[in-house]
């Protein structure tokens, strides 16, 4: 991840939620968010307009032993 | 049931247990005390043990086997002792969560799944080590100390339900309570050598336990086999009005279920997933562990699985951000009260957008319907290894130690598990094998929606023809 990239992610986390960073762990963690979004970016266009989390109980109904 | 009486009751199986004080062979009093007295003189090195309740555990112990004296049981658990995972509440009793910010937390009420064990005669002799908030797959703990693996004391047990898979396998205990999010009953007890269930999403109700993750939670058991699994499942599975998002679903007979007979039964393996990347000596077990499904007399097909880039995506995220949400208070006035790894990891939860939070949600159904048609039209269930890799130490998987370059191998434990989860699909993990380093390897076996049944049918015919779950390990009681 670029360090302009971990910088906006820091700022973000500070700016919505008030958390700085525990530990250089915790960035570590943080920069492997690059891949998360790299699997979201391949995933762009997937989505239906009508779908949403309740969908998830009536699959569990409809796919049923 | 017929069987022979070993000399350490601790050796039996719950289910042979179970059978024995209700033949009157053995009494609730002697396995409470056998299993109080494995903690005391056998738990030091490995670790799995929390808090024991002896008084309480004994006290319960008497007052059933002056029931059995009766003529009366309570239920098919009568006079087996248990121990669970540190994080299903008991009004008055503390409940750590494996957390120094819960340390002193007593809740006010208890658990349905610890209600109903105890409804069905069991006795609790004490709670068990687990990872921090439930949130690791290794069996570290920064507050209690490591759990240690009983077939190798440097290895890990798995997580987060450690010291359920330890105590299990060490013959501490019948069987615990675990929990699973992302792999939690299912890796420690892959690690440990033995079974573990995770039912489908919404089986078990889940009221009075910890909460982790809102949608990926399940509430199970792990214990020696398949069939002492059936019997725990039968004990806390159904509707719970406490639970409102608990299942409505009839609960099965899961023990009359496992009748021995696979014949024709469908079972897939895998092409797409599952096996990347994994280990030869793992792949060997488990091609292992199919011939003999195959010789059982079940169909082998060998099957791609639809969507799983998405599966692993978005299943990575889910669990993350809700437990960023649940522990958002905590991160901002207590963040060095975690464990290091920890609050590392629910610090990365906080930055994914809400928009791809709710997008991996929308997800779920339709790629779970997928299943349905591409998997479940053409297989009764299907297999993969527990974990891809064997078993690993406590040292190179330690983040708090060893910083960054740990997190991968941290993060690869639960590849296999976590899209379960996502999937909302029961799973059961059994022992199919040992590694090089003489660990346990584990068979996971998943199934339709509340196809539960039917996965520990397989588990079952699977331990009637291989004795790894009979196996003991040295730090064993």
């Amino acid at each position: 991840m670029s360090g302009e990239l971990e910088q906006l992610i820091e700022q973000q986390i500070e700016t919505w939620t008030g958390v700085a960073p525990p530990s250089d762990v915790a960035r570590a963690w943080a920069e492997q968010l690059a891949a998360v979004i790299d699997g979201f970016e391949a995933l762009r266009g997937t989505l239906a307009f009508e779908e949403e989390p309740s969908g998830f109980e009536a699959a569990l109904q409809a796919t049923k032993e | 049931m017929q069987h022979a009486f070993p000399p350490n009751p601790l050796h039996m199986t719950l289910v042979e247990a179970a059978e024995a004080v209700r033949s009157g062979e053995v009494t609730a009093v002697a396995l409470t005390k056998a299993s109080i007295d494995a903690f005391k003189t056998k738990d030091a090195a490995v670790n799995s043990l929390i808090s024991l309740d002896e008084a309480a555990a004994l006290e319960a112990a008497e007052g059933l086997d002056r029931l059995r004296d009766a003529g009366r049981l309570l239920g098919p658990l009568h006079g087996v002792p248990l121990a669970h995972k540190d994080m299903y509440y008991r009004a008055g009793k503390p409940c750590t969560a494996g957390s120094k910010i819960r340390a002193d937390f007593v809740p006010s009420y208890t658990s349905t799944a610890l209600h109903r064990l105890e409804a069905a005669g069991s006795i609790t002799v004490g709670m068990l080590n687990m990872a921090e908030f439930a949130q690791n797959p290794t069996g570290h703990n920064a507050h209690y100390g490591d759990c240690h693996n009983p077939w190798g004391l440097d290895y890990c047990t798995g997580g987060s339900s450690s010291g359920s898979g330890a105590a299990v396998a060490a013959r501490f205990v019948f069987g615990a309570l675990g929990s699973d999010t992302g792999g939690s009953i299912r890796l420690p007890a892959a690690m440990c050598g033995v079974t573990g269930i995770k039912g489908t999403q919404t089986r078990v109700s889940r009221y009075g336990a910890m909460p982790l993750s809102f949608s990926a939670d399940n509430v199970g058991p792990l214990a020696r086999t398949a069939r002492d699994c059936a019997r725990l499942m039968g004990a806390i599975a159904g509707h719970d009005p406490m639970d409102p998002t608990s299942a409505r679903e009839p609960v099965p007979d899961y023990e009359a279920a496992l009748d021995g007979n696979i014949k024709g039964m469908r079972i897939g393996v895998p092409t797409t997933y599952f096996f990347d990347g994994a280990d030869d000596e793992i792949v060997a077990a488990v091609e292992k562990a199919v011939s003999l499904l195959k010789e059982a007399g079940a169909e082998i097909i060998e099957l791609p699985l639809p969507h799983m880039d998405a599966v692993s995506t978005y299943g990575s995220i889910v669990s993350r951000c809700e437990s960023a949400a649940i522990h958002g208070e905590w991160m901002r006035k207590r963040a060095a009260d975690y464990a290091v790894h920890l609050s590392g990891r629910i610090y990365g939860g906080m930055a994914v957008p809400a928009a791809y939070y709710i997008e991996a949600l929308s997800r779920r159904g339709p790629i779970l319907k997928a299943f349905g048609r591409e998997v479940f039209d053409k297989v009764d269930a299907f297999v993969a290894p527990t974990l891809r890799m064997p078993v690993p130490t406590l040292a190179e998987t330690d983040i708090d130690r060893r910083g960054a370059p740990a997190i991968s191998s941290f993060n690869a434990i639960s590849n296999n598990t976590r899209a379960i989860n996502y999937l909302g699909l029961p799973s059961v993990s059994a022992p199919c094998g040992f590694d090089r380093n003489g660990l346990p390897i584990g068979l996971m076996i998943q199934g339709r929606p509340f196809a539960e049944a039917r996965i520990l049918k397989i588990a079952d015919v699977y331990q009637r023809m291989t004795d790894w779950h009979e196996r003991r390990p040295e730090a064993a009681a």
